[in-house]
């Protein structure tokens, strides 16, 4: 037993001796917590962590889009891989793809004039259906809705739900109309089908998740009507 | 510090003047060898120089590390060269290349495709290393930005031979050969860096960030 402090013998040089006992301090300099956790590159890092080949079943199962399997594909790492350059492929061939189309059916192939637009517009539209869109139904599923899933894996399914665009968008250069409209209906129908049939354990649940499929399907529909009428339109009159 | 005593038998005391600077000894400074520094003679030297040879020698230092980019054999100079990054080269080739396509392209276009290029080479770069440093690779930044920047030299020759050719499928090899050339020179570097497993997803942006620039090559 220790007393602290009560002993009050005096040692030779007749200073009281106190029994404090020697506390060792050891100096760590603490990490500074960030104010702003999700802002650094370190947080980035766990959605990286995939091989090709995790890759290559992902997209695999986004193609085959009938069967739930996502989640099993994924497990507890979804990744951010996929859709950043995913969506940045379909840019190119929304890009190149669009104005080549228009090229092939130009008559006065001399006379062609080069829409550079096509890369802005690009570049909105499908940055904001690959992330801003999936991020707020995220955030409305999961602290509105009460969905377990979260809101980077939702990021993550509608990132991969987007692949098959890639080949559908270079099929859409065909310069035929009904060609056009028969891959665009295609990819609707995978793309659409893949996310109710992975979120269909949470819409289920009860009339107000059900209720998720309005936007999801609404969003896509919304999607191919822009790529349909704005980058793959064809102008059979040459306008000045 | 030195002080200076004078014994006053007088009245028996002593007063002196303390003198706080030091004093050398004259006969000790002539014969003391004041050591100078490499680094000063230099910085003196670069600084009384003409603007001429200033610019000749980073001239000089961009040729050099071109060479050990776009020549790709894994020599240790090669390695050791390209660890000293620098962004001059990178914005060299990136104001050419915004230069050269915005010229040739309609007068209308010019502004546009010179501020598209020019986001697109350091956006994409900076993308492009970033997610290389996301999935694992032990690459340093800047180093990573220096060899994407001097890989589109290709490019912007590709883009300097379209604007004398008229002759699309001419043009169309050359773009390509050029495309073909930047990614093999960036791939070469990159893909020592990262693991075996990750190689193509750390490579596929590069491909993907080549393709855009010579895309552009190509149709203006």
């Amino acid at each position: 037993m220790q007393n602290f402090g009560s002993n009050n013998d005096l040692d030779e040089k007749g200073h009281v001796m106190t029994d404090q006992p020697k506390i060792k301090v050891k100096f760590e300099p603490k990490p500074k917590p960030s104010t702003c956790p999700i802002c650094t590159v370190e947080y980035y890092q766990q959605f990286f962590d995939i091989e090709q080949r995790d890759v290559y079943m992902r997209i695999r199962c986004s193609l085959l889009s009938w069967k739930p399997e996502f989640y099993q594909c994924v497990g507890k790492n979804p990744d951010l891989w996929g859709p950043l350059w995913i969506s940045t492929t379909i840019i190119f061939i929304l890009f190149a793809g669009g104005n080549l189309s228009r090229f092939l059916l130009e008559e006065d192939k001399r006379h062609f004039k080069y829409e550079y637009n096509y890369m802005y517009v690009a570049v909105l539209i499908v940055y904001a259906m690959a992330f801003i869109i999936p991020i707020i139904l995220g955030v409305i599923m999961k602290y509105i809705l009460k969905s377990e899933l979260g809101v980077f894996e939702i990021v993550c399914m509608y990132g991969y739900s987007l692949s098959v665009y890639m080949f559908v968008l270079v099929l859409c250069i065909i310069p035929y109309n009904e060609a056009q409209w028969f891959f665009l209906m295609c990819g609707l129908a995978n793309s659409t089908i893949f996310l109710l049939v992975n979120l269909w354990d949470f819409m289920k649940k009860n009339k107000q998740t059900t209720l998720i499929a309005v936007p999801i399907i609404s969003f896509n529909l919304a999607l191919i009507l822009c790529f349909k009428f704005y980058f793959f339109r064809l102008i059979y009159a040459v306008d000045d | 510090m030195e002080f200076e005593v004078q014994e006053n038998q007088a009245n028996n005391s002593i007063q002196g003047v303390i003198n706080l600077q030091p004093q050398v000894n004259p006969v000790q400074a002539q014969h003391q060898e004041i050591p100078i520094k490499q680094t000063d003679l230099q910085v003196s030297s670069t600084l009384e120089e003409s603007v001429a040879v200033t610019l000749l020698r980073d001239l000089r230092q961009i040729g050099v590390k071109l060479r050990c980019v776009l020549v790709p054999t894994m020599s240790t100079n090669n390695a050791r060269e390209l660890r000293n990054w620098d962004l001059w080269g990178p914005l060299v080739f990136c104001l050419m290349l915004a230069l050269t396509l915005s010229m040739s392209g309609n007068n209308d276009d010019g502004p546009g495709i010179f501020a598209t290029i020019f986001v697109l080479i350091w956006v994409g770069s900076f993308v492009v290393t970033l997610n290389a440093q996301l999935l694992g690779g032990k690459v340093s930044f800047f180093q990573s930005v220096c060899v994407l920047g001097y890989c589109v030299f290709p490019i912007n020759l590709g883009a300097l031979f379209t604007l004398f050719f008229s002759f699309f499928y001419l043009k169309m090899f050359l773009v390509i050969g050029c495309f073909l050339w930047s990614t093999y020179s960036a791939v070469g570097f990159m893909k020592l860096l990262i693991p075996e497993q990750k190689r193509i997803l750390a490579l596929y942006p590069v491909i993907l960030f080549y393709l855009f620039l010579s895309w552009f090559a190509l149709i203006v």
